[in-house]
C-alpha cells in the first residue's frame, strides 16, 4: 500500500511554494492577461515539475528531453520563435524616419548598467551578464543568453523578463515624467505616410543581416532568424509560408517554449536568495533602459532642427507593441491632437533589432 | 533548506568582475551604436539610389508622352 503515499511523503515546503508561485503565475496569464502565452505554460510546468518523483524531469522525460533538445543543444526554441516574430514585424515606420534607430540603440543602456549592478552585488560575470539581458525586453534574446553564458538562473531571468514586459504601462510612465518636463512630453511630430519602396524592404533585412553580422557575429543567430522572417513576409511570393510563421508556427513554439522552460523552475534551482535580487535588478533593467531611451532622445534634440518628441526614447525597448502604445496614451494625454503611434513603433520595432544585436555583443564579450 | 539569508553564491565587490563589466559597457555601446550607424547610412543609400532610379524613370515616360503628344 505504500505506493499510494510514497510520492506525497516526498512533498517539501519548497514543492509547495513552487506550487504556489505557478499558480500565480496562472492567475497573472489568465486574470491580469499577463503574457498569458509563456506564463501560463510556465506557471503549470511549475507545477509539474515539483511534483515528486515527476517523470518529465527524469532521463527521457518528456520535458527534460524538449529542453535538451529544443534549448540545451542548439537554442533551437528561442530562434526559431525569432523567425515568427520577424514575419509579424512591419519596419515601414522605421525605414521612413531611420534616425528612430538611434533610440532602439540608447535603450538598451538598461542592460548594461544592470550587469555593472549585478557585479557589485556579486554575480558572478555571466550571471550579472544574464541577468543584465532582462532588460533587452525580449524573452527569446533572454532565453538564448543565459542559456549561452550556462547561467544558474534562466529560470528566474524569463520568469522576471515576461512578467516586466507585461508591467510595461506601468513601470514606464513614471520613469518618463520623471526624465521629461510637460513641454517636452507636448513636443508635436508630423507623420507622413510615404510609401516605403518594395525594394528597400526586402533590402533592409539582408543589409542588418550582413552590417550585424560582420560586426557583431555573435548576433547573428538571433539577427539572422529575426530578419529572415522579415524577409519572408516582405519577399511578397512567399505569402502562405509568411502567414504560417506568424501564426502556427510562432503559437507551435511559443506552446512548446513555455512549458520546456519550466524545466528550470525546479524548487531547487528557482527558490534562491538570488531570485529576489534578479527581481529586483530586472526592474532596474527596464528602468535604464526607459532612462537611456529618453535622455538619447532629449540629446538629440540639441543637433536637429526637427524635435523629436523625448517619450519616444521609452518606446525604443523591445517590448513590442506595448512600448508604442504606452508613449501613444502618454501623448495623447498631454495632447489629443498629438498621435505619436507610428513614430513610436518605428523606434519599437528598432528596439527589437537591437536588443537582437546586444544580445549577441554580450554572449560574444563575456566569453 | 531555502537558501534565503545565505550569500555563499555571491561575491560582493568582486572589482575584477566590475572592471570586466565597465569594459563590457562602454565596447557594446560602442558596437551597437557602430551597427546602427551603418544600417541608418545604408538605409538612406537605398532610400536615395530608389529615389533616383524613379525619378529618372518619371522623367523618361514624361519626355515620352510630350514627345507623342508633339507627334
Amino acid at each position: 500500500m505504500s505506493f499510494l503515499y510514497e510520492t506525497i511523503i516526498q512533498i517539501t515546503p519548497q514543492h509547495v511554494a513552487m506550487w504556489i508561485i505557478g499558480g500565480l503565475l496562472i492567475y497573472l496569464a489568465i486574470k491580469k492577461d499577463m503574457e498569458p502565452a509563456l506564463l501560463l505554460p510556465m506557471g503549470f510546468g511549475a507545477i509539474l515539475v515539483n511534483i515528486p518523483m515527476s517523470p518529465v524531469i527524469e532521463d527521457g522525460g518528456i520535458l527534460k528531453s524538449l529542453f535538451q533538445v529544443g534549448i540545451e543543444a542548439s537554442e533551437a526554441m528561442p530562434l526559431l520563435l525569432f523567425i515568427g516574430i520577424g514575419a509579424m514585424i512591419d519596419f515601414g515606420p522605421l525605414l521612413t524616419n531611420p534616425k528612430l534607430f538611434i533610440l532602439g540603440g540608447a535603450a538598451q543602456l538598461g542592460i548594461f548598467i544592470t550587469i555593472i549592478l549585478a557585479t557589485l552585488i556579486g554575480f558572478p560575470l555571466v550571471d550579472a551578464a544574464s541577468i543584465g539581458i532582462i532588460g533587452a525586453a525580449d524573452g527569446p534574446t533572454a532565453i538564448l543568453v543565459s542559456q549561452i553564458l550556462k547561467s544558474n538562473y534562466t529560470a528566474a531571468i524569463v520568469v522576471v523578463a515576461y512578467s516586466y514586459m507585461a508591467l510595461v504601462p506601468i513601470v514606464q510612465p513614471a520613469v518618463v515624467r520623471l526624465c521629461t518636463t510637460k513641454n517636452e512630453r507636448k513636443i508635436k511630430m508630423r507623420y507622413s505616410a510615404k510609401q516605403v519602396p518594395t525594394l528597400t524592404r526586402i533590402l533592409f533585412p539582408v543589409v542588418v543581416t550582413v552590417i550585424a553580422g560582420l560586426i557583431a557575429p555573435d548576433s547573428l543567430s538571433l539577427v539572422g532568424m529575426l530578419m529572415f522572417g522579415n524577409l519572408i513576409r516582405e519577399c511578397g511570393v512567399l505569402k502562405s509560408l509568411s502567414e504560417t510563421a506568424q501564426t502556427t508556427f510562432a503559437n507551435i513554439i511559443t506552446l512548446l517554449l513555455g512549458i520546456t522552460i519550466a524545466f528550470q523552475m525546479q524548487a531547487d534551482k528557482f527558490l534562491q536568495f538570488e531570485t529576489l535580487i534578479i527581481m529586483a535588478l530586472g526592474l532596474f533593467a527596464f528602468v535604464f533602459d526607459t532612462v537611456g531611451g529618453v535622455m538619447c532622445a532629449k540629446l538629440m534634440n540639441l543637433f536637429s532642427k526637427e524635435k523629436i518628441n523625448p517619450m519616444l526614447g521609452a518606446a525604443g525597448i523591445s517590448a513590442f507593441p506595448m512600448a508604442a502604445r504606452v508613449v501613444e496614451k502618454m501623448g495623447i494625454k498631454e495632447d489629443p491632437s498629438n498621435h505619436l503611434l507610428m513614430h513610436a513603433v518605428g523606434a519599437n520595432v528598432s528596439g527589437q533589432i537591437a536588443s537582437a544585436i546586444v544580445g549577441g555583443l554580450i554572449i560574444g564579450l563575456v566569453l | 533548506m531555502w537558501n534565503l539569508l545565505a550569500f555563499e553564491n555571491l561575491t560582493p565587490l568582486n572589482w575584477t568582475n566590475v572592471l570586466k563589466a565597465l569594459t563590457i559597457l562602454w565596447q557594446g555601446l560602442l558596437a551597437i551604436f557602430i551597427v546602427i550607424g551603418l544600417i541608418i547610412i545604408a538605409v538612406k543609400l537605398i532610400n536615395g539610389a530608389i529615389n533616383k532610379i524613379e525619378k529618372a524613370k518619371a522623367e523618361k515616360a514624361a519626355q515620352a508622352e510630350q514627345e507623342t503628344k508633339t507627334e
